[in-house]
């Protein structure tokens, strides 16, 4: 309990519990049983872009990748391109991954190997791909998925969204895996908290960190994938507003927008604040405005508890041990 | 540091970013007028900065936050809620010198609100200003409450669509903000300080500068010009949409770094962020005029500047 972060993630938990009175008080549909169905029914889409922002994050640099939502878009019309165009759904899917892997490099190139700031490079390739994915169709999405693809997104086992179980879920839990207990995550950790000090101790901090944007790539693709199931289309702006979500959900999370500091488990705590969040006021019925605002306000005072966090922290590191 | 200097005299001409974007614009132009022949009108030009105005005018101030290592994503809110301030003004049948004041107003207390956050909480200027974005864009949505905001008056329209002396007012209003900025940035004490904190903050810090102060100081800047550019949108356009200033921000911020600003602060060209702006707005009207759609046009800014991005990084390396 004296760890600040593990106190972070009670107070993320508090705020949660916080939400969910709010929805009951705000609505009386919000406390049934099928609100938890179709909760999580939001959850994964934004849960995997947040988990890849994390990532991003954590790795220092300053990193952030505000590209994320338009690779998702692009990915997720390739892949319904290619089916329409005879290609075999679970290959197009293959490739659409590979899709999203491929602009994540082009990200990679820009940041890790020209050292432009990613800020700059993703804002630059933001635009190209969202762009692209409008003009390429015109702005017309493309559609006619077979029945089946739907049981990914729009199936329910034991009440929870098949999506949650088959792919928020298990990345969640891999990626804390990697991050808690292989070395690449205590070398993100690293990096993000010293860079100097860890391509010193031979960590190679910018192939680690390129390695970092394929992958956001990557997971952009299984999002598209996801929404593909979901809306049986893909709409060129499917990821429109997906950046700044992401980005918020991260931050809210607890991960430091300069690397070094933060958890899997803040960011899935995060992702359920603000879809508990979005779900209590739609059923109440709340103007979105609100909800807007609410996003805004947990945003910036999340970093502004976050740097309490940090303060205590540097305290007790440079407190002498036993 | 001999080596350095070596380098930057073994290269025979060193083309500023202002050449080079000039020297673009031009290009630009005529691959658009061999392609239409309605692009190298007179006509059309004033169309061209008539759209530009809002922009530009925002560009200023962004190349200001951007050299003082800051950023601003929040124009685009500052600016929506400027507008429907306004804009309700004048259904209540305010007068101009009322209305006008008001939305300045506005503007400048949003933007210094957005530097108060920066400056106290030590919040990173992307994420104050993305947070504050969505609250003022919520504040918008209930100030509007879905509805366009239309027929508003047409007393401010001069500033915009007139003319003096045989040139569009367009040029003037611009005129007048880029050398008001320049003034302040190049030749005021307030300037250096911003320059300094942009080169190095800790370092301005310990000199004595207010580090503080100035920020929300230049804050409270860009959110005054948000507030002329919404009042220029409603001289325009004389309506207030739901979705105004939705991709501003990041069209500014494409502009000024187009124009040669570094994001990493100290550096960055006011004129520079012009070109940079006349090289949006030219390429938006230009593909609609060759018939284009104009859902190309993200992909040529976008595309531009990553090209931009690659020369400034490989130029760098070159140099150091």
């Amino acid at each position: 309990m004296k760890d600040p972060l593990t106190q972070r993630l009670w107070f993320l938990f508090g705020l949660l519990i916080a939400a969910g009175v709010a929805g009951t008080l705000l609505s009386e549909h919000f406390l049934k049983a099928s609100t938890v169905g179709f909760l999580l029914q939001y959850v994964p889409v934004l849960g995997v872009l947040g988990l890849a922002q994390t990532l991003i994050m954590l790795s220092g640099g300053p990193g952030i990748d505000l590209s994320i939502g338009a690779t998702m878009s692009l990915a997720g019309l390739a892949i319904a391109a290619l089916f329409t165009a005879g290609v075999p759904l679970v290959l197009a899917c293959v490739v659409g991954l590979a899709v999203g892997a491929a602009l994540g490099a082009v990200n990679a190139v820009l940041i890790c190997v020209l050292q432009v700031p990613s800020l700059m490079a993703t804002l630059a390739t933001f635009f190209a791909y969202s762009g692209l994915a409008l003009a390429l169709t015109g702005g017309s999405p493309i559609g006619g998925l077979p029945d089946w693809f739907a049981v990914l997104a729009q199936g329910r086992f034991l009440g929870i969204p098949v999506h949650m179980w088959v792919v928020f879920v298990p990345l969640a839990i891999v990626l804390h895996v990697m991050l808690a207990h292989t070395r690449v995550g205590s070398h993100i950790y690293a990096a993000g908290n010293d860079e100097r000090a860890a391509f010193l101790a031979g960590v190679k901090v910018w192939r680690l960190r390129f390695g970092l944007y394929v992958l956001s790539g990557v997971i952009a693709g299984i999002a598209a994938i996801m929404t593909l199931s979901w809306f049986q289309a893909a709409r060129p702006d499917a990821g429109d507003g997906m950046e700044l979500l992401s980005v918020t959900i991260a931050v809210l999370g607890g991960t430091h927008i300069f690397g070094g500091i933060g958890r899997i488990s803040g960011t899935v705590l995060a992702v359920l604040i603000v879809t508990t969040l979005q779900v209590a006021f739609q059923l109440a019925n709340i103007s979105q405005a609100w909800q807007l605002a609410a996003i805004g306000i947990l945003l910036i005072g999340s970093v502004v508890a976050d740097n309490a966090v940090g303060d205590r922290l540097r305290q007790r590191m440079a407190r002498p041990r036993g | 540091m001999a080596k350095g200097r070596a380098a930057v005299t073994s290269r025979p001409f060193r083309l500023g970013r202002e050449a080079l974007l000039l020297v673009a614009l031009i290009v630009l132009c005529t691959i658009f007028s061999l392609q239409s022949e309605f692009f190298l009108t007179e006509r059309n030009f004033t169309t061209i900065l008539r759209n530009s105005v809002d922009l530009a005018v925002i560009c200023a101030a962004m190349t200001i936050i951007i050299i003082l290592g800051g950023i601003d994503v929040s124009v685009g809110g500052v600016l929506a809620v400027s507008a429907v301030i306004i804009g309700r003004a004048y259904q209540m049948g305010m007068p101009d010198w009322v209305v006008v004041p008001m939305g300045l107003a506005t503007g400048a207390v949003l933007g210094a609100l957005n530097g108060v956050i920066i400056a106290r909480t030590r919040v990173p200027p992307i994420v104050a200003t993305l947070g504050t974005m969505y609250i003022y864009i919520a504040v918008l949505f209930l100030v509007i409450g879905g509805v366009w905001i239309s027929g508003l008056p047409n007393t401010l329209s001069f500033l915009v669509l007139g003319e003096f002396a045989g040139l569009p007012a367009g040029i003037y209003v611009i005129g007048v903000t880029y050398l008001f900025s320049w003034l302040l940035l190049r030749r005021t004490p307030w300037g250096q300080r911003v320059v300094a904190i942009g080169c190095d903050e800790l370092s301005a810090r310990l000199v004595g500068i207010p580090v503080e102060k100035t920020k929300i100081q230049a804050y409270a800047l860009i959110g005054l010009f948000a507030g002329v550019a919404a009042v220029l949108y409603v001289a325009r356009l004389r309506n207030v949409e739901v979705n105004i200033g939705t991709n501003i921000a990041l069209e500014a911020i494409a502009a000024t770094i187009l124009g040669g600003a570094n994001i990493r602060g100290g550096v960055g060209s006011l004129i520079g962020a012009l070109m940079g702006v006349l090289f949006i707005k030219m390429t938006q009207n230009g593909l609609v005029l060759i018939g284009v759609s104009s859902l190309w046009e993200t992909v040529v800014i976008g595309a531009l500047l990553i090209i931009v991005l690659v020369i400034d990084a490989l130029g760098e390396r070159r140099t150091r």
